[in-house]
Parts: C-alpha cells; structure tokens; sequence
C-alpha cells in the first residue's frame, strides 16, 4: 500500500519532468544540432566571394576565439546583448548601426545561423549598453576600437561602461599605456562581429 | 514527545552545519551585490582592479546567493523536514556533513573562478565545467536520503509537505544535469543560451517554490494549530506545478533567435502556474483565517506569510512579463534582476527564515537568545526586499519604456535608469545589515550558546513569558 503511493508518487513526477523535456529541451536542441551553413543558391550574387551562410571567414581561430573567452570571462554579456530583435519585438532596428550596414540595404535582424560559430549563444542577460551584434562594422578600427576599452567617456563623457585598465600595461617607452596579448585578443574578437550577412534567397522568408 | 525529541537530536549536526555556512554565504551574497550595485552606478570606480568589474562581481554575487546560501539553506529544511514529517530519524549524519564540506568547496570554486576570470557569462551555469559534477556528487551524497525516509514514512496519509519535498530532491538534479550537459556540449549556441533561461527559472520554480511550499504547509497549520483549509485543492496546485514548470524559462528571449512558439508556451506556462500559486496561497491564508494576530508574536509565521506574500507578486509579475505586449519592453532591462531578486530573496530566503527560526531552537534544544534581533533582522529584511522590488521593477518599466522609443538616443536611456540602480545598491547595503544580526544569533544556537529557559522566544514578549506565540496571541 505504501510502496504503491511511492511510485505513483515518482511516476507522476517522472511524467511531468518528462513532457517539458522531450518537446521543449531535446527536440529543439536535436534539432539545432543538425543546423549546417547553408550554400548560397546558384544565381544569387554575393559580395565577397562567400558560399555559404554564415560564411566560414565568421568563424573564430587563435586570437579572437581567445577574445571570445576575455568577453564572456569579464561577463561583458552581463550589460551588452548580441540579439536584434524583430521589429514587432522592439525598436533595434531603428538603433544606427545595430542591425548592421543600414546603408547599403544589408541590415537585418539576427537569425539562429548567425551563432553557429559560437558554442553557446551570448544574447546577454541585460541591455545595460548597445547591443554589439554588428559592433564589428560599426567600429572599423583597432585603435578605436582598444579606445572603447580603456577611454569609453572619451566618446561619451556620460558612458556607462567601466574603462578596462587591467587589460592594458605600461608602456615600456614611458609614455601611455599599451595593450596586453588579452586586449588585442578582445579587440580581434569585437571587430569580427558581424551578423549582417546576406541570406540565402531559400532562408529569406522562413528561418 | 520523547520519539519527536530523539529524530529532532538526529538532525543537530547535518542540518545546522548546512543553515551556518547558508547563512555565511549569504552575508557574502549580500555584500558582492552591495559592491557589483555600486560599481554599476558608478563605472568609473576601482577600474585599476580587475576583481571589481560588475561583470565578474555580479556573476559572484549570484552564484554566492545561489549555490551557497539558497541551496544549502534548503538541503538543511529538507533534510530536517523530511524527518519530522516521515517520523524516520536521520542517519548517515557523517556522509551528509562531508557532502555538505565537498559542497561548500565546490561552491567556493564556483565564486572564486568567476570572480578571478574563469567564468563564461551565463547566469549561474558561468563556472568552468569541471565545477558542477563536484556540485552534482555532494548534492546526491547529501539529499538522497530524503528518499529512502520518505518511502519508510510511518504513516500512510502522504503529507503535501513531503509531496514537495520529493519533488524538489529530484527536480533539482534533473534540471542541474539536463542544462549543464546540454550546454556544455556546445553543439546548439542558441539553445544553450536558452536553456540557461530555462534553468534558472526552473531553478526558481522547481527548487525555491517546492521548499518554501513545503515549509509553509507545514509551519502554518502547526502554529495555528488547525488542518489545512482544503487537501484536494493543495494536491491540484502540486500537480499544476509539476506539470507546467518544466515548460517555463523561454519566455525570456521574446523576438530572439527561437522558433516563435517557443517563447510563447513559456509564457503561457508562466501564466498558467499563477493559477497554481494563487491557489495553494489563498489555501495558506484560509487556514490561518481568525489567527492572523500570531504573527505579531511568532518570528517562524510571521516570516513565513510574508514570504507567501512574495511568492503571490512573484508569480503574478512574472506572469505579466509572460505577456508578449509587456514582455518584450521588459526583457534585458531591470525589471528581469528584480524578479529573479524577488525569487531568491523576497519569497524563498524569507520563507527560509522563518523555518530556520522554527527549527534550530528543536535541534539545538534552546531558544533563540533575543526577540529584538528577529525583530531587526525582519523588518530591515523587509526593508531591502521592497527597495530592491521598487527600485528595479519601476526602473526596469522605465528602462524598457524609454528603450521602447525609437527615436530616444540609446545612452539617454542608461543616464535616466542608472538612478535606479542606487535602490538596488542600498536595498543590498539593508539586506546586509539584517543578515549581519541573523548570522550572529545563528552563530551562537550553533556553538550551543542559546537561551536554556522555558517557553519560546517571540517578538513583542518578554522571554520565557509565555508558552507559545497562540498563547500570546489569545487564541487558546
């Protein structure tokens, strides 16, 4: 009699717990599993010379997969997002330069193909500062780009971001500071974010 | 009495080892959020010292508050709980206290990695991997005899409390093992950065909720001294929960890169579960109806109806958010910190804490040594909890409303919502002090320091003067 109740008990449970997991949690992440790039169709124009989306010279080696490591170590995803929403979700679209190159027709929200590079997606947990999905066009040079670092008031003097002086040294010639293996790391990690890249026409309109 | 003294004695060590170093961690907890809240009004703060960046401090913060305090608070209710209910006393007292030292270990790595730079910024799961299977062992080696207690129960009418109980041994581990081998295998970016979302709601939905729940169906019957108002419709809302928590966690990522049902059965779970909630409060509240006066004087009840007050506004905002036509202005802003603040602190810890002020009197066989420190520790609780919710909820509507505009600039919207983040930083500065009079009081019932007399310690009475908070109360 009491044993009865026990497995009813955990069987119920078992059930619960179950449901949730086979059709929200393993057979989404099955399937994205099996997400490859997708080639472009023939006929479709691409700049660059790419043949595939995402295009394989997105994905990280050496130095900016080690600044993939320094932005997730200093919890940057903790105040930066690398999601742009829909515009039936929010007004990213509308940011100047978040969508990606609005000037020449190529800026879009993301898609889940963009992160395929990735191991784990940094979407980000608050928006505290821009989102940097396309920060790597926005920002085209190193030497801005290592600025936003350790100067981020210089370009707003009300910015919110915290200048990150561990990551720079002092310069052996005496005068300012130079950056560390881990700042050019980061540096090299910023500018490759890119997620603007023309769709194959087959993903345009579904996912 | 003699039996229910012998199984209380069984408890002593396990059980007040894992509240001390709870109470430990959260003291710390409390003070890595005063200092990430200070640094993010602040950026320009300490920016030589890589340790007091926001984006290593907080994550620090909530793993402290999460794996130190939380976990470890609930594995000493249950362990005590289970064994009271199931009138089993607790053996293995020397397995669960070397679990709880591996535990305390493995959550000292935890902070430590990601405080020093190891960590990879996803909430809660952020540690290096080879961290959670140390977590993974010592929470089996600590909590799995719960089960064998259970189904050794010395009475055949199976409790709600142990119903919860159960749940929460085994929901935890599930949810544990399924997000930290599925994310660590890499193999699917944005469902790792969903299940992680879905982990730390479930976190909330199936550790914190099933242990408050079941601490609060059992101290309010017990102290007011009655049944609960209605068995059947405590087991509905158990087996809403069950069946619906599961199903939460997506909602968070409104518009991101995931199929669009995804998100929205989150939500609609999400809304469904406040039904559930909804019940088992109004359930609890019955019960106490014409005894509410106890509060005034029993720190356990008093604690505990708070904490059942928060669960309700927990549930309820975070149906609200649920909704795609709030939800996707309130998503990345404020708002998220506070609830999942609300979570932790507002219905769990105090739910928590009334339970800890019920049980360590019974295990240590003495009383709490002043009624004017609960009371301190309460009220100024109280106090953080609700600058914490005002300041983040109201900043976080403001935040998502001016991040709603499309034609405000971007940076303007941080300088009008940073001024919300100073409630956050002195709601964590009140919450700090209180912990800093619980701490102490803990401390000394745990060096056999307490108050050996007659009668219970209550606020609004003198020690000793009365048997028990109803007597105090008038109500027998």
């Amino acid at each position: 009699m009491k044993s009865d109740t026990f497995w009813k008990l955990i069987g119920g449970l078992g059930v619960a717990f179950a449901l949730p997991l086979i059709f929200i949690v393993m057979i989404p992440f099955v399937a994205q599993s099996n997400v490859r790039p997708l080639p472009y169709p023939e006929g479709q124009e691409v700049d660059g010379g790419m043949t595939a989306y995402p295009d394989k010279a997105l994905y990280r080696y050496g130095s900016s997969d080690f600044g993939r490591q320094i932005y997730a170590a200093e919890g940057c995803a903790f105040c930066h997002t690398q999601v742009v929403r829909p515009t039936y979700a929010g007004p990213d679209m509308w940011r100047p330069g978040w969508g990606g190159r609005e000037s020449e027709g190529l800026a879009r929200e993301t898609r889940p193909r963009d992160y395929l590079m990735e191991e784990v997606a940094p979407l980000g947990y608050q928006r505290i500062g821009q989102d940097l999905s396309n920060v790597g066009h926005r920002i085209t040079s190193r030497e801005e780009m290592h600025r936003h670092l350790i100067d981020p008031t210089s370009f707003d003097p009300d910015s919110g971001m915290p200048a990150f002086k561990h990551l720079y040294k002092e310069s052996p010639f005496g005068k300012g500071v130079e950056p560390t293996a881990k700042a050019e790391a980061l540096v090299d990690y910023l500018l490759s974010l890119k997620k603007d890249q023309p769709l194959p026409d087959a993903v345009s309109t579904g996912s | 009495m003699e039996e229910r003294a012998a199984i209380d004695r069984s408890t002593r060590y396990p059980v007040m080892f894992f509240f001390t170093s709870a109470a430990a961690w959260l003291l710390v907890a409390a003070l890595l959020g005063l200092v990430s809240s200070v640094k993010l009004r602040l950026p320009g703060l300490w920016d030589d010292c890589q340790f007091m960046g926001y984006g290593r401090l907080f994550p620090a913060h909530l793993n402290a508050l999460v794996y130190g305090w939380s976990m470890q608070a609930g594995i000493g209710v249950m362990l005590w709980l289970m064994a009271r209910l199931t009138r089993n006393q607790l053996r293995h007292s020397v397995a669960i206290i070397v679990a709880g030292h591996i535990w305390n270990v493995g959550v000292t790595l935890a902070v430590l990695t990601v405080w020093f730079g190891y960590g990879n910024s996803q909430p809660l799961l952020d540690f290096p991997r080879w961290i959670w299977p140390i977590l993974a062992l010592s929470y089996t080696l600590a909590v799995v005899w719960v089960i064998p207690m259970f189904r050794n129960r010395r009475e055949s009418l199976v409790y709600v409390s142990e119903m919860y109980l159960v749940g929460a041994a085994l929901w935890f581990p599930w949810i544990f093992l399924t997000a930290n081998i599925l994310i660590n295998k890499g193999t699917a970016p944005v469902m790792g950065a969903g299940l992680d979302g879905w982990y730390i709601t479930n976190l909330i939905y199936f550790w914190m909720a099933p242990i408050a729940l079941a601490v609060a169906y059992y101290i309010v019957p017990k102290i007011a001294g009655r049944p609960i108002y209605s068995y059947p419709l405590a087991h509905i809302s158990f087996w809403i929960l069950a069946f619906l928590a599961g199903w939460t966690g997506f909602s968070r990522f409104m518009g991101g890169p995931f199929p669009a049902w995804m998100p929205a059965v989150s939500g609609a779970a999400a809304i469904f579960i406040l039904v559930a909630i909804l019940a088992t409060v109004s359930n609890l509240m019955m019960t106490l109806k014409g005894c509410t006066k106890i509060w005034e004087y029993s720190p356990s009840l008093r604690f505990t109806v708070f904490g059942m007050a928060m669960l309700a506004l927990y549930a309820g905002l975070s149906a609200v958010s649920s909704t795609f036509a709030l939800g996707k202005d309130l998503q990345f802003s404020h708002f998220l910190v506070g609830l999942d603040t609300l979570a932790v602190y507002g219905f769990f810890s105090m739910t928590i804490f009334g339970a800890i002020y019920f049980i360590v009197p019974r295990i240590t066989g003495a009383e709490w040594p002043s009624g004017k420190r609960i009371r301190t520790h309460f009220w100024f609780s109280t106090y953080g909890i609700l600058t914490l919710i005002a300041a983040m909820l109201i900043g976080g509507i403001a935040q998502g409303g001016n991040m709603a505009q499309w034609d405000r600039d971007f940076v303007t919207t941080f300088e009008v919502d940073s001024a919300y983040v100073v409630g956050r930083a002195l709601a964590w500065a009140l919450i700090a002090f209180s912990n800093i009079s619980f701490l102490y009081q803990l401390a000394l019932m745990f060096m056999g320091k307490g108050r050996k007399s007659e009668g219970p310690t209550l606020i609004h009475a003198e020690p000793g003067e009365v048997k028990s908070a109803k007597a105090a109360a008038g109500l027998s």
